[in-house]
């Protein structure tokens, strides 16, 4: 409104500006990548694409049951398989615990293994009627429960009834309701009800003798 | 006016600091400017909030100096400065006498002077929402109290980890893991960006150790910087820091005080990385939001929030209508009317347990669209009237149609 009105070219105040900012902006953007390898040090240097890819974990091969423990279908056993973590602190490590469930079912299905091999491992047993859940609700990470009733299911996880076929036992997570199905067939651990994007994650096993042993888990989530 | 038929980008940003300019003049960080409207309560939420802001910096530095940052030592560290910390009893109170502890009075203070401050916040921002102080100038002061109502609750969050009970654990973990669905975005999900600010907040793949020194310190950091940032301002500015008589600050301290002894803050119980409470609630201001993760599928967790926090940071913008009663802009009403009830009924629905998750999300749906819908058509409804009717119908609002 006021302001004057001459079309000037770049002065050089301007000019002086620019050539100040330009030098200080890229320096500032430089010291960047530094900053989050202050925050995230397992970053490699300069790799900003992919910057989670070295936060894998490792776990312990375990003896987690015994055959004679599910001897029966839709006998289950809990039970905790340690990892460990890269933590950013001093120490550098942690451990988490991954809890799982171990399924007997009343018939053979073909394991969910093929994620195996994404860590280059290859599944000694890819047909069972023994099935090995990670209890870390693939949807935001709570501890989900096997229930041996479905009434107990319908009654404390939202009111879900399962069709006539799946009224045998489930898998439910009290956070926020996510119904899974152990025994479907097609999708072992199948969504029935709830938010959950997928079915729970899988353990790798051996029966070696009497014993399951657990030896890796999919990973992904946050323990 | 330029000759340019397009603005230049110096143009531009001279625009922008002239805006600036203008909004800074009029900020309102605590209702500074409007002390003499303090005889109607709702104008006293700026000074109360920045009163309960500093109880709670205060206490949070004393149980600094009892807390201890680790996952095995805090849980029993806040037991211990709940139950034994100076010890005293007063004879004298409820017949037999009561026995306390200082540190139980100063956490009870800390916990209560946080609720009441995002309670505080809560009723400031429906005032402005209702009574359109967004609207210029008050775009900038909308702004900034908007941006308090985030940083409190991240405060609040990372505050809560700190007592590393089942509670806490838990509301970390799934906070943290809303997160890692960004990466199943079209085009920016393949870099991992998700998983890294999970993993930054966490300080690695787990809930561990490192989460709770980075909680500390972002619950110990965003308090210490805001607070100098607010005192850069009065110094600048020159208005007085707190504009509250005395009576009410005497009131609302006493109000502290007694809830603190009435109903000590809870510990819950220690946290058990492999066992999931049932159900798993979160402080109240984060209810309603659990009751909406249950219904949506998981990258909405994450997106449903972004877009709120995103209208609320842009409801001055957004809003064109020329008046600032409620009324006189009925969809933004209708909008925020709406906000609130649901804030309270999936409160209230989470606190039951209440979730048909089969049923409930279609029917949220549409009640949502159709209400939204009806503000809508009330909103054109009441512009046509107000085209049709002359401003000289009313006089008393004559400014309001230029």
């Amino acid at each position: 409104m006021g302001r004057e009105q001459q079309v000037q070219p770049v002065d050089r105040r301007r000019f002086l500006k620019l050539a100040i900012t330009a030098p200080i902006l890229a320096g500032a953007a430089a010291s960047l990548a530094p900053l989050l390898r202050f925050l995230k040090p397992n970053v490699e240097r300069l790799k900003l694409y992919a910057p989670t890819s070295r936060d894998v974990a490792e776990g312990e091969a375990k003896v987690v049951a015994t055959l004679s423990e599910v001897a029966n279908p839709w006998d289950s056993k809990y039970f905790v398989f340690t990892q460990k973590y890269p933590q950013y602190t001093p120490e550098g490590f942690t451990a988490a615990n991954v809890p799982g469930v171990v399924i007997r079912l009343p018939f053979k299905i073909t394991l969910p293994v093929e994620w195996a091999k994404s860590i280059g491992k290859t599944p000694q047993v890819t047909e069972s009627d023994v099935i090995v859940f990670s209890r870390i609700c693939p949807h935001l990470g709570c501890i989900f429960n096997y229930v041996s009733n479905w009434r107990e299911v319908t009654a404390g996880y939202g009111g879900y009834v399962p069709p006539q076929a799946r009224q045998h036992a489930l898998m439910a997570c009290p956070c926020h309701l996510s119904i899974y199905d152990p025994a479907d067939r097609q999708v072992p651990g199948r969504v029935l009800s709830g938010p959950a994007p997928r079915p729970p994650r899988t353990f790798l096993f051996e029966v070696r003798g009497q014993d399951i042993f657990v030896t890796d888990v999919e990973p992904g989530g946050i323990a | 006016m330029n000759d340019q038929p397009f603005p230049t980008l110096a143009d531009l940003w001279e625009r922008l600091r002239d805006w600036v300019r203008e909004r800074r003049q009029h900020l309102d960080v605590f209702d500074e400017t409007l002390v003499a409207r303090q005889d109607n309560p709702i104008y006293l939420m700026g000074p109360m909030l920045y009163y309960f802001w500093l109880i709670t910096v205060i206490t949070g530095f004393l149980l600094m100096i009892w807390y201890e940052p680790t996952t095995t030592g805090a849980y029993t560290s806040i037991e211990r400065i709940q139950h034994e910390v100076g010890a005293f009893s007063l004879p004298w109170l409820g017949g037999r006498g009561i026995a306390l502890t200082m540190g139980g009075l100063i956490r009870g203070l800390h916990k209560y002077g946080g609720d009441a401050l995002i309670t505080v916040i809560f009723l400031r921002l429906w005032r402005m929402y209702f009574l359109g102080e967004y609207k210029k100038p008050g775009e900038l002061s909308w702004m900034l109290a908007f941006l308090g109502l985030i940083l409190a609750m991240i405060s609040g969050i990372t505050g809560y980890l700190l007592i590393w009970n089942q509670r806490a654990f838990w509301a970390a973990k799934v906070v943290l893991t809303v997160p890692l669905y960004f990466d199943q975005l079209p085009l920016i999900g393949g870099l991992g960006f998700g998983a890294m600010i999970a993993y930054v907040f966490l300080g690695g793949p787990a809930v561990g150790q490192a989460t709770i020194t980075r909680f500390y310190a972002i619950h110990f950091g965003i308090s210490l910087v805001l607070l100098i940032l607010v005192e850069v301002f009065f110094a600048r500015t020159r208005r007085a820091r707190l504009n509250m008589s005395w009576l009410p600050a005497v009131l609302f301290t006493a109000m502290l005080v007694v809830i603190s002894i009435v109903l000590p803050a809870e510990s819950g119980r220690r946290a058990d990385p492999t066992r999931t409470p049932l159900p798993i609630l979160s402080d109240w201001y984060f209810l309603a939001l659990y009751q909406y993760v249950k219904y949506t599928p998981p990258l909405w967790a994450g997106l449903g929030p972004g877009l709120l926090i995103g209208f609320g940071m842009l409801v001055p913008f957004l809003d064109r209508s020329k008046g600032r009663r409620p009324l006189e802009r009925p969809f933004f009403f209708v909008a925020g009317a709406l906000a609130i009830v649901y804030f309270l009924i999936f409160t209230a629905l989470i606190m039951f347990n209440i979730a048909v998750i089969t049923r409930e999300p279609p029917l949220i749906m549409v009640i949502t669209f159709v209400i939204l819908l009806g503000g809508l058509l009330w909103e054109v409804r009441y512009r046509r009237r107000q085209r049709a009717a002359p401003p000289a119908a009313a006089p008393a609002r004559a400014t309001t149609a230029a």
